[in-house]
């Protein structure tokens, strides 16, 4: 479905991503993980069209992607959910779900959005209780949830998350990934930037693994929760040396 | 899988392995260096010509742990072999490492019709052990009733196939053709026998040999390829079809190269494999030459795999000799036959031959004063400790007869040549 190829992306001068390729399967999630500062979430950024990559390919479903439009790529199927959720403080839950659906806004698909409106709410009771309540006012885990929600509402079949539990209770984090999860069977294929690896690779099928800005392991989520490397990389340590914990006394 | 995955998968794999082996190998890191070649730069699998080849002798150099890309704490397993230098090639293995390697073990068996009902019984000889340990983790990963390398006789190895009602057979081509032999000698009937395939590793399988165990024992004939001394059996398999042995691409990256020049050559032709690992983690190699000889053979074969085929092996380059599927280099010996006494040069040949269809060594030693002793009994003595010698570091038994150094002169080869009466 998504076809990453050498990408290589910038900040000014300083290099982000270099030399990156990965690939996600339409109906899997996937996981991005490494260290603060690993490029994650540029990975996201360049299939956005937030950040254009100055050297490689972007495709999605066989169509090179890669120099459009941020808006280009949500009305071809592609929705960010941006770190630290973003959403829009001073309006309502509903306002801020209707405006996820703005690419859409035709008389004609009056019908579709409330539908969709009723899909957001099944999958997130807790939106519908509150569906008049200013957004800034919501817990963490509700502002999360309105985040995807409001993703949601472009109707995309590639769903880009970025951090989706960051700042939130341990089992808030269960609830989110639970959602994913549920998010995957109803459809929409998922790449997914997490610091909590261990609950990502939890529901992942498959994960990458980044170190400033490349790839250096890659694997399905089993191979990579056992896998020594992944605990170095996710904690941010690397090799002190070759010895490491079993120098003689 | 459709090519276009595999070829994204080996791009992706490709660039993480290229990205570790230059992270935490030094090795990698100073010859990537001195070309000016940033592992980031390569754009796509087949840009991996531009890297440097990785030599038996590289693996030597940096004896014992220096091509490793992980910290020790995370090797499970330590193999060694001789290699072709002083040093033997040590090879580390992590726990996911042996995972892959039982499941890619687990494809060549499987294509060879290994399923779990099946009892597996293993014969190799001891210097093709790490195989054996290979085979015995991909067939118990099938789920088959595995009997592990052991040192019983032929005839003990007979009996227990017939007893045990062993249903496949794992071993090198010659000694299944011993095998056959040895029944025939000691009165084994193949219909007593619970026989249904013999998968063959370590030597090239001729058709002729193929042809006379089918028909003698009414079995299928399959064989494996990977380089005995570093990497397991399963690299390349073949599959009912039997018409050439589908690599497997998304673990290793093939190449045939002109063994000479270095530069890749085209479908179809001859050349040196070269092997690049894409999922190893402990023990990376990128552009390793294998010095086996062999070609890729064009077209998609009948059997659905898309994987692309490559030939048996048809020979091998260079110095480095394959007998009974161990490599052997002659300074190997001729390091051992040093040993004798002080300032001591030997002049040998070696003698290969085929002696109940197995290979056979004949050292060939010319008579010098260093080591002629009047007693017979020492000279014995020093004999049978230099036999020994070899089989520790080589695994391999071998005879050694003392010439005159004028009968070595006629055949016109320099000390440590080869005489390849196979």
């Amino acid at each position: 479905m998504l076809r990453i190829k050498n990408v290589h992306t910038y900040y000014g001068r300083i290099k982000a991503l270099d030399n990156v390729s990965l690939h996600v399967h339409e109906g899997e999630i996937v996981s991005l993980i490494g260290a603060n500062g690993a490029g994650k979430t540029t990975i996201l950024n360049t299939i956005s069209g937030l950040i254009r990559c100055a050297q490689g390919e972007v495709n999605f479903e066989d169509q090179k992607i890669n120099g459009l439009a941020p808006e280009k790529v949500v009305g071809i199927g592609i929705s960010q959910v941006p770190e630290g959720r973003q959403i829009f403080g001073p309006l309502t839950v509903l306002e801020n779900l209707q405006l996820g659906a703005y690419l859409r806004f035709k008389k004609k698909e009056k019908k579709r959005i409330e539908r969709d409106l009723e899909w957001i709410f099944q999958l997130f009771p807790r939106l519908k209780e509150r569906i008049t309540q200013i957004a800034g006012t919501l817990s963490g885990g509700e502002q999360q949830m309105l985040a995807i929600g409001r993703a949601l509402m472009a109707r995309p079949r590639l769903l880009l998350l970025d951090e989706p539990s960051m700042g939130l209770a341990p089992l808030i984090v269960k609830d989110i990934m639970n959602t994913i999860s549920a998010l995957r069977d109803s459809g929409v294929t998922i790449l997914m930037v997490e610091q909590n690896a261990r609950a990502s690779l939890r529901i992942s099928d498959r994960g990458y693994v980044l170190e400033t800005g490349r790839v250096v392991v890659q694997g399905s989520s089993d191979e990579l929760l056992n896998d020594a490397d992944v605990k170095r990389a996710y904690l941010g340590k690397d090799y002190k040396t070759f010895w490491e914990g079993r120098e003689r006394v | 899988m459709k090519r276009q995955d595999l070829e994204q998968v080996q791009l992706e794999r490709l660039q993480s392995t290229l990205n570790r082996a230059y992270k935490n190998v030094p090795f990698y890191k100073k010859q990537f260096d001195l070309l000016e070649i940033h592992p980031g730069a390569l754009g796509s699998v087949q840009e991996i010509t531009q890297l440097p080849f990785t030599t038996r002798e590289d693996l030597g150099n940096n004896y014992p742990y220096g091509l490793f890309a992980v910290p020790l704490r995370d090797i499970v397993r330590i193999g060694s072999s001789a290699g072709t230098t002083t040093k033997p090639v040590v090879v580390g293995y992590t726990k996911s490492d042996l995972k892959v390697r039982d499941t890619i073990t687990a494809r060549f068996l499987a294509a060879g019709g290994v399923v779990y009902m099946d009892v597996v019984q293993i014969c190799l000889n001891p210097g093709l052990s790490n195989w054996g340990r290979a085979l015995k983790g991909g067939a118990e990963n099938i789920g088959a009733s595995v009997m592990p390398m052991s040192h019983m006789s032929t005839s003990k190895q007979l009996m227990a196939m017939q007893d045990y009602k062993t249903s496949v057979l794992l071993t090198t081509p010659s000694y299944a053709m011993h095998m056959l032999e040895v029944m025939g000698a000691i009165g084994i009937d193949a219909d007593s026998l619970s026989l249904k395939a013999i998968l063959v590793v370590g030597e090239p399988l001729t058709q002729d040999t193929r042809d006379r165990l089918e028909s003698a024992l009414n079995v299928d004939v399959t064989t494996g390829y990977g380089p005995s001394d570093v990497m397991g059996p399963g690299i390349a398999f073949e599959c009912h079809e039997k018409n050439g042995l589908h690599i497997s691409e998304d673990h290793f990256l093939l190449e045939i190269v002109d063994p000479d020049s270095g530069v890749p050559r085209p479908p179809g032709e001859t050349g040196e494999v070269v092997l690049t690992t894409l999922t190893a983690k402990a023990f990376p190699l990128i552009r390793f030459r294998t010095g086996d000889l062999a070609a890729i053979v064009e077209g998609s074969c009948p059997c659905g795999r898309t994987l692309t085929r490559m030939s048996g092996i048809t020979g091998y380059t260079g110095e480095v000799l394959t007998i009974r599927g161990v490599k052997v280099h002659p300074a190997q010996i001729d390091r051992i036959l040093k040993g004798i006494s002080e300032n001591f040069s030997p002049r040998f040949l070696l003698h290969l031959y085929k002696e109940n269809h197995q290979d056979m060594v004949e050292v060939w030693l010319a008579i010098h004063e260093a080591i002629f002793w009047d007693e017979v009994k020492v000279l014995e003595n020093t004999m049978k400790q230099l036999r020994k010698q070899i089989f520790q570091t080589l695994g391999l038994q071998v005879t050694i007869k003392l010439v005159e150094a004028s009968t070595l002169e006629q055949y016109a080869k320099p000390s440590g040549g080869v005489i390849d009466d196979r």
